[in-house]
């Protein structure tokens, strides 16, 4: 049962709230131009001698089918099974998931899985799992497998970098 | 899992330090109507009227200086829930020198000053399960101000369905308003919300309107293409008097026994079938009285067998009186909806002037691409609409309309079907490898049917248009000086409409969406072709159509080329126009002079950092006079306002990394001071 919402007002001097939300703000207008460019994005540009990128058969197709299971049990209600995304879900698959994740790496991708999915109960999803549906999403996007697993933790998947074909 | 919610509002009142600035809105109106207005330089409506126009007459950012751009100030959204959002969606309202939005995991509401981006107010309530349960989260799309010339309000609709009226200057719920500031939209809807209140599914991420004193507010519900059931809750619009919160009227979506329409379900279905709300902007003509809602889908996107005949008013316009919620006309875009077409964006209210004929049209862009004018007083189609014959699909328990109705003007402004001349051609070895993957689907022009997917035939239907093509909840923008509409289009972003049985245990459907289990996993790499679009460019467009003519005057390709197309080895060498982007997010502004849109992806060139582009096009043109690198896409629509003799433009930024984020943009200071 719902009980009413009990609302507590309080007056405040502003610092406390005011602050964590201007954290990020900068407090003049800047005096360049392209004025708005990324701050805190990862740096796309640089790359290592070392690294790795999704054409690399970075995951094996046993994973992708495990994740695929995974997929289609938890996250294909608003996804889609086709990866397509749906009005309120984003699509996991073409050139508007690349887009936004070209320059990134997987670290980054499975960071944000792990911090916003499911909705409903976000972060209760263990990273093997995610690491798995994650390889069936490299698989659907035309990414080649191969005989290794895409490793699960945040510092390996740092090496591996999503990129355009080479 | 039954604990009691017990939301806490915290409401933080800023000192009353800023300088008073009067607004244009809060005039005194007496009994007149005086509808919400751009003219002032506020913008005071999610789309800055109620008419769906997202327009403004500002014009001291133009095509010379747009490129000049400054951030003015930013306000990074992280704080305002248990974790940041990368989905924000918001579109600010701005009057009276404050901006007032949504933002955060919780969708708390803001109030900032305009010129500076400083937090004056925040209001947010922790929903607790029921916010966890709820079919539309985050953030949402906005929130309504309303004003009697004294008092001013803000309302908004939270994640767990409750409609909130705040008083605009302290954030303050206001007390004579529903139960202490708040009515529980899951009550008082003529049905009861199943299973309880707390899980019940049903809610609205939309920006409440409000006209002549009524708060008109939709419902949406779960991602519907493999529901769990064919019974569901109904999506009724309803009326709510803007001071006390009562409800004024309730429209049934699905008519009840006894009412018009409710023999457009055949074998009883209008008893059990639900969704068909409205989650998506509803207009208000203010002057007429009269309101304007995009209908959607009944339950079940791709399969209608659980719910035979047209069924009405699904994927409708429906005319309502503002005042009685009295149904005025209706016009069915799609018989027996099986695409999730829905009714995507908010109609656009135009007055035009069609062969020399005064006309009070109203325009609905569609994700199908295709634009449906009517007159908006009597419901007739400006240019004929032709019953059109289309194909009978084959899907067992099936019920097919034989025909659908399609405009003869303006011609479509977007895919919305695919056939071969559709798929990648950059080189002959690109367009085969496109070929043999259309070939595993079924193709065909818009309206073709969903399909069975089969382990040894095709894996479904391919398409473009549903779910996420054409024109989305962005919507359009249209110039009531020029009677130009410009509309953004997602223009090859596929969708499958494949068909499954689903175990008894998964749905009681007999058929949801899905894919036939295929023999040895050989159905990897989706729909892309090394990486690139399955389909040629145009990936996606701007179009400016003229309403008085009902022709498309320009189309120009709209974002950056995606990094995949420019750095691709199969590629190198070619020389490749700008090919637009794929992306439904994109929402339109336009100003006396220009339009002004933003790239749906991000992309990394030689010259510049990794980012999104805003851009400006000159609206008489479609020429790019210029633009601005964000850092990440334009995830709501933009909005422009003037305080101090300072115009201003706002976007919500957010996606993939990025988490949500307020931009705003001015000119720099000629200097001098």
């Amino acid at each position: 049962m719902l009980h009413r919402a009990t609302i507590v007002s309080m007056l405040v001097l502003g610092p406390a709230l005011g602050m964590a939300a201007r954290r990020h703000a900068s407090p003049r207008p800047t005096t360049t131009r392209a004025n708005a460019a990324p701050q805190h994005a990862p740096a796309a540009t640089t790359r290592h001698a070392a690294e790795r990128t999704v054409w690399d058969s970075v995951y094996s197709a046993e994973q992708a089918t495990r994740g695929q299971a995974s997929y289609n049990q938890t996250c294909a209600r608003c996804h889609q099974a086709s990866l397509g995304g749906a009005d309120d879900s984003p699509a996991l698959t073409g050139s508007g998931f690349l887009g936004n994740w070209n320059g990134l790496t997987l670290a980054d991708l499975q960071e944000r899985v792990k911090t916003t999915m499911p909705n409903d109960d976000p972060g209760s999803y263990g990273r093997q799992l995610i690491t798995d549906v994650m390889a069936y999403v490299l698989k659907m996007n035309g990414f080649p497998a191969g005989a290794k697993e895409l490793p699960a933790e945040p510092d390996a998947l740092k090496a591996i970098r999503i990129a355009p074909k080479p | 899992m039954s604990i009691v919610n017990r939301s806490t509002v915290l409401v933080a009142l800023a000192l009353a330090s800023a300088p008073v600035v009067l607004s244009a809105q809060a005039k005194p109106a007496a009994n007149a109507v005086v509808p919400l207005t751009t003219a002032a330089g506020e913008w005071p409506s999610y789309t800055g009227d109620t008419r769906g126009s997202r327009y403004s007459p500002l014009d001291q950012i133009n095509k010379q200086n747009f490129g000049t751009l400054e951030v003015a100030w930013r306000f990074k959204t992280d704080a305002l829930g248990p974790r940041p959002e990368f989905k924000l969606e918001g579109t600010p309202l701005m009057v009276g020198g404050k901006l007032y939005t949504t933002a955060g995991t919780r969708r708390a509401v803001i109030a900032l000053d305009a010129v500076t981006g400083e937090l004056l107010w925040v209001h947010g309530e922790n929903e607790g399960e029921r916010g966890a349960a709820a079919p539309r989260q985050l953030s949402g799309r906005g929130l309504a101000y309303w004003s009697d010339g004294k008092e001013e309000r803000i309302l908004y609709v939270t994640p767990g369905y409750r409609l909130i009226a705040l008083d605009a200057k302290t954030g303050a719920p206001v007390p004579s308003f529903g139960d202490h500031g708040m009515v529980d939209l899951k009550t008082d809807i003529d049905q009861t919300i199943l299973p309880d209140l707390i899980t019940g599914e049903i809610g609205f991420q939309g920006a409440p309107v409000v006209g002549r004193n009524v708060i008109v507010i939709g419902a949406a519900f779960k991602e519907g293409t493999a529901p769990r059931s064919k019974t569901n809750n109904k999506g009724y619009v309803r009326g709510f008097d803007v001071r006390t919160g009562k409800r004024l009227w309730t429209f049934h979506t699905i008519p009840k026994k006894g009412e018009e329409g409710y023999d457009t379900w055949l074998n009883g279905s209008a008893e059990y079938t639900g969704n068909t709300g409205v989650w998506t902007q509803v207009t208000i003509d203010e002057e007429l009285g009269l309101v304007y809602l995009p209908v959607e889908e009944p339950t079940g996107d791709y399969y209608g067998g659980h719910r035979p005949g047209n069924n009405l008013y699904g994927e409708s316009v429906v005319c309502l009186d503002l005042q009685t919620g009295k149904k005025k006309w209706h016009y069915q875009i799609v018989h027996h909806p099986i695409w999730d077409f829905d009714l995507s964006a908010a109609p656009i209210l135009a007055d035009i002037t069609v062969e020399g004929k005064a006309i009070k049209a109203v325009a609905l862009p569609t994700k199908q691409g295709i634009l449906y004018t009517f007159d908006r007083v009597t419901g007739k189609p400006v240019w004929p609409i032709v019953e059109t014959p289309v194909e009978k699909g084959d899907v067992p328990g099936e019920w097919y309309s034989p025909t659908q109705p399609i405009p003869t003007k303006p011609k479509a402004y977007a895919r919305n079907g695919v056939s071969l001349d559709d798929l990648i051609d950059f080189t002959p070895e690109l367009k085969a490898a496109g070929v043999a993957v259309a070939s595993k689907y079924k193709l065909g022009p818009v309206f073709t049917p969903p399909s069975v997917s089969k382990a040894d035939g095709t894996i479904g239907t391919l398409t473009l248009g549903p779910t996420n093509g054409g024109t989305n909840w962005p919507g359009g923008a249209f110039d009531p000086e020029t009677h130009m509409l410009y509309l953004a289009a997602s223009n090859s972003a596929p969708s499958v409409l494949g068909l499954v049985q689903p175990s008894k245990d998964r749905s009681d459907m007999d058929w949801i969406a899905g894919f036939a289990p295929s023999a040895g996993g050989g159905r990897g790499g989706g729909l892309s072709v090394q990486g690139l679009s399955l389909f040629k460019p145009p990936y996606g467009t701007l179009s400016a159509i003229d309403l008085d003519k009902g022709d498309i005057t320009w189309q120009v390709p709209h974002g950056e080329t995606p990094d995949a197309v420019r750095n691709h080895e199969a590629l190198k060498g070619m020389t490749i126009p700008r090919t637009g982007q794929s992306g439904f997010i994109v929402g339109t502004l336009v100003t006396k002079t220009l339009v002004i849109a933003g790239d749906p992806q991000v992309t990394t060139l030689p010259t510049r950092a990794r980012g999104a582009m805003l851009r400006a096009y000159d609206k008489a043109t479609g020429a790019q006079v210029g633009e601005v690198l964000l850092p990440a896409p334009t995830s709501g629509s933009p909005m422009t306002y003037a305080v101090g003799g300072k115009q201003y433009i706002v976007v919500a930024v957010s996606g993939g990394p990025y988490s949500g984020e307020y931009i705003a943009l001015r000119l720099p200071s000629a200097g001098g001071r």
